[in-house]
């Protein structure tokens, strides 16, 4: 408590502040939250550390120039006056000045906003409207609370095999992203691909105004960002701005998300590990080496491998298979497609080390339907010893405990091993959803992240699969 | 309540070095893994002095380039054998930890060789590893040779002498060693990670070979080398009833595993110091020499009474078939995690397990009695005993 309250004296404290702004994306709101949230400021860069940027320098010298005005004041009143009331205020000044600073560091931010992001970023973004307006590819949304980035890698690498295709690398999915790829655009590109990134209701709208779609894909519907849409009501709605807005051209929706599904209309392309429109998946398989499915519809028989991990992914791909064919690429053309997909970055991404144990790397998947679909893929694998790390989920609100004791529950189901579980907020519901259905594995604690990558290799042998479920960034501490 | 456990490592042997790597990776990382110890880090440095220091539980402390300056502000510990082991840090506000089980991590002379084990013994802690007698045969390869020949065990013909018999009369002795076939293997006895051993083809080499062994021991052997070689080694585990790994085999590139091979070839990512990538495991020796060469290692291990965990290394003749034990480490560098992990036995499983056979041999000693009371000093002083 006394350590906690000294952590706001302690001179690191305003560099932690700058930091979770910076961590924030400079979202007051987030940062304010956390805030409220934290007890000691003196370990808050855990995960990462601070980025020297121009933005963060001009904050972290506002934030000292602010301190020391206050103390400055502070002592004046408390020394200079004789006056008792003058003292005491003083003394609560002195006090209060860290308090204080949190909420002053914001005002600058809202300054740079207004007065300069705010008139470049409009500007910007009018630019990148007519520019894309007059560009001849077909464009393609994808929206969804998750999965966006793996289908968004599966058409690129599907469709690049008879388009030249382009797509905003890594999570450029906000607007200022999205100027950004358009800048480093050729001009002769057949198909764009674009994912939208929704935080707050009217931001798939705004993005689908921007990039103008002609084709949609919707990959779901859940409880990831929460926190921020108070309901998953209102995040389908800003996610269903897409289908506003493509109104009677092509959507497809995946069907094995039951909150996307249920918001789908008529004529909509549901796809799932069944198929997509009149493609009809048969004999499907997965397992470390990837998946391999057969895709028919009439005449025309697909026998597709891919390299991505997990049923989960057959749908994707053969919804990535329907747009290739309606777009006029060969049969083969779409044979090579699907083979070349194999996993991305940090999404159920395999490696083995020296000593045989296979790590698959789904830090990127932090939500409730990713989780279900990995675990049922660990499931299948049989003659494992399977390991499940995670930090548990973030933003998942007030469905938090539920979702993580159904955590709990599918792990045990699935007869996983061990469970492996970094101490924070959420991960003892999981613990209680293994017993409330007497897991007969072996639950393992350990303080953080680091402390638990740094015993897997000592933990595991040659065989076992360790899977890392998502990541635990700082301003959730 | 976690355990306390010492990890004991340094020392003034040639294998310092290794012992430092060995004691971090695996045995202090896994031990950590665990979560069921307090691990104290006890580092004894080139020239004798006992540390311990949380710190050390971090190899980069090792690797640091300042690290000589910073051991030297270390407070030296001292060490209380009081109903068990005591690690005492001295001065105004001494602290004193009781150690419940220790962990030695010590190759070479001073550590494997069983001085440690003595030390150990007396302190009456439990410790990992093989006791005082198993290691200090082991560690004399002479003397292994001689046990295990006993035993009907097969080795490879050799002739051993000490510094003063070769510098008093080298002849008597290149005169012995023509006995032997050429190319030959001179090898100082007690040293391990294969330290100036080498393989001679003349009696110039020879003798300069020998010259070098001398400088690292006072005791030398030459041996047979045993040609169409296939080299191989079983780690073991156990009191007991040893329960065996896979069969190693080196992919050696100079002809025998020498000390760069060993540890620093490459051996980066290889999670043990070790390099990994130089083995073959399961070796894929057949099915009669895998069964032979298993009969062996047990046998050998038995006949050494080793406990807790050692390694067996044996040279086969690729056209004879014929096996023989070459030697064995009582402390096998990085414990052979790799090994074990492709048996199906983590760096954790393997710590701990031996943390408990430790704890069982310790049990099964102290119900051995080893005082008893007596009258013979009332009855003494007056008229001389045994009259």
């Amino acid at each position: 408590m006394i350590r906690s309250f000294l952590s706001r004296y302690h001179p690191r404290y305003i560099r932690s502040l700058v930091y979770m702004l910076q961590a924030s994306e400079y979202d007051v709101r987030d940062y304010l939250k956390w805030y409220h949230r934290t007890k000691d400021f003196t370990h808050v860069e855990r995960r990462k550390s601070l980025v020297k940027t121009g933005k963060v320098l001009l904050l972290l010298g506002m934030a000292w120039i602010v301190l020391l005005l206050l103390y400055g004041a502070a002592i004046f009143l408390w020394w200079q006056s004789d006056a008792l009331f003058a003292s005491l205020l003083g003394l609560i000044l002195l006090l209060l000045t860290p308090f204080l600073l949190a909420y002053l560091i914001v005002i600058p931010l809202g300054i740079i906003r207004f007065f300069i992001q705010l008139p470049v970023e409009y500007f910007l973004l009018r630019r990148t409207q007519q520019e894309l307006a007059t560009h001849k590819a077909v464009k393609i949304a994808i929206a969804g609370s998750f999965g966006k980035t793996s289908m968004r890698e599966i058409l690129k690498t599907v469709l690049s095999q008879g388009k030249k295709v382009a797509a905003p690398p890594e999570s450029f999915n906000t607007p200022l992203g999205i100027r950004k790829f358009v800048n480093g655009l050729a001009g002769n590109e057949e198909v764009l691909i674009f994912e939208l990134g929704e935080y707050y209701p009217g931001d798939v709208a705004a993005l689908c105004r921007l990039v103008n779609p002609q084709w949609g894909v919707i990959t779901g519907v859940n409880e990831a960002h929460l926190e921020k849409f108070k309901s998953v009501d209102a995040a389908a709605k800003t996610i269903f701005e897409l289908a506003d807005w493509l109104g009677a051209q092509p959507l497809y929706i995946n069907g094995e998300s039951n909150l996307a599904q249920k918001n789908a209309r008529p004529g909509d392309l549901i796809y799932s590990r069944s198929g997509v429109g009149e493609w009809k998946v048969e004999d499907a398989k997965s397992d470390l080496t990837g998946t391999s499915f057969v895709l028919i519809k009439g005449n025309t028989t697909f026998q597709l491998h891919s390299g991505l991990l997990g049923l989960h992914q057959v749908g994707p791909l053969a919804a990535a298979v329907d747009i290739a064919s309606r777009l006029g690429l060969s049969a083969q053309e779409i044979e090579r497609g699907v083979a070349a997909t194999k996993p991305f970055a940090h999404r159920l991404e395999p490696r083995t080390d020296q000593s045989g144990a296979v790590t698959l790397d789904d830090s990127y998947n932090g939500n409730p339907d990713g989780v279900k679909a990995v675990i049922e893929f660990l499931a299948s694998l049989k003659d494992h010893r399977r390991f499940y790390v995670t930090p548990g989920l973030v933003e998942m609100g007030r469905r938090s405990e539920a979702i993580h004791r159904e955590i709990g529950k599918q792990l045990a189901a699935a007869h996983i091993e061990k469970v492996v579980l970094i101490k924070n907020s959420v991960t003892s519901w999981v613990a209680e959803g293994l017993r409330e259905v007497h897991y007969d594995g072996e639950i393992i604690w350990f303080d953080d992240g680091l402390s638990a990558f740094a015993a897997l290799p000592h933990l595991t042998v040659k065989g076992d699969i360790v899977l890392l479920q998502n990541d635990w960034p700082d301003q959730y501490a | 309540m976690k355990k306390t456990i010492a990890v004991i490592f340094g020392g003034r042997s040639a294998e310092h070095d290794v012992s430092i790597i060995t004691a971090h990776t695996p045995i202090i990382e896994s031990l950590l893994a665990s979560g069921q110890f307090d691990v104290w880090p006890v580092y004894i440095a080139k020239d004798g002095s006992w540390y311990a220091d949380k710190q050390m539980n971090d190899l980069e402390f090792f690797k640091h380039p300042d690290f000589e300056s910073r051991l030297l502000r270390q407070k030296k510990v001292q060490l209380l054998f009081d109903r068990g082991l005591k690690i005492i840090w001295p001065g105004m506000m001494q602290k004193t930890v009781h150690i419940d089980v220790a962990f030695p991590a010590m190759h070479g002379t001073f550590g494997e060789d069983g001085s440690l084990m003595g030390l150990l013994r007396m302190a009456g802690v439990p410790f990992v590893g093989c006791d005082l007698f198993a290691s200090a045969v082991s560690m004399d390869k002479m003397l292994t040779k001689h046990v295990l020949a006993a035993e009907g065990i097969p080795v490879v013909p050799y002739v051993w002498f000490t510094k003063y018999d070769w510098e008093k009369d080298k002849k008597i002795w290149l005169e012995k060693i023509t006995a032997l076939q050429r190319p030959l293997f001179v090898k100082p006895v007690h040293l391990g990670s294969s330290i100036a051993i080498a393989k001679v083809k003349n009696d110039t080499e020879l003798e300069n070979a020998i010259e070098v062994a001398f400088h690292y021991d006072d005791k030398v052997l030459v041996e047979e080398s045993v040609e169409n070689l296939i080299e191989v080694t079983l780690p073991i585990i156990g009191n007991d009833e040893p329960q065996l790994a896979a069969i190693e085999k080196p992919r050696s590139k100079t002809g025998f595993f020498d000390y760069t091979e060993k540890y620093l070839s490459g051996g980066k990512k290889g999670g043990g110091g070790v390099n990994n990538e130089y083995s073959e495991i399961p070796a894929n020796i057949g099915e009669d020499l895998t069964k032979l060469v298993l009969d062996l290692g047990k046998k050998t291990y038995l006949t050494l009474g080793c406990s807790g965990i050692a390694r067996v290394d044996f040279l086969i003749d690729g056209s004879s078939h014929r096996v023989y034990v070459n030697e064995v480490n009582t402390l096998p560098g990085s414990l052979y995690v790799h090994n074990w992990k492709r048996a199906g036995v983590s760096g954790v499983e393997l710590v701990t397990k031996l943390v408990t056979l430790a704890e069982e041999r310790f049990k099964s000693q102290q119900e051995t009695i080893y005082t008893f009371s007596s009258d013979i000093l009332s009855k003494s002083g007056g008229s001389k005993m045994g009259e």
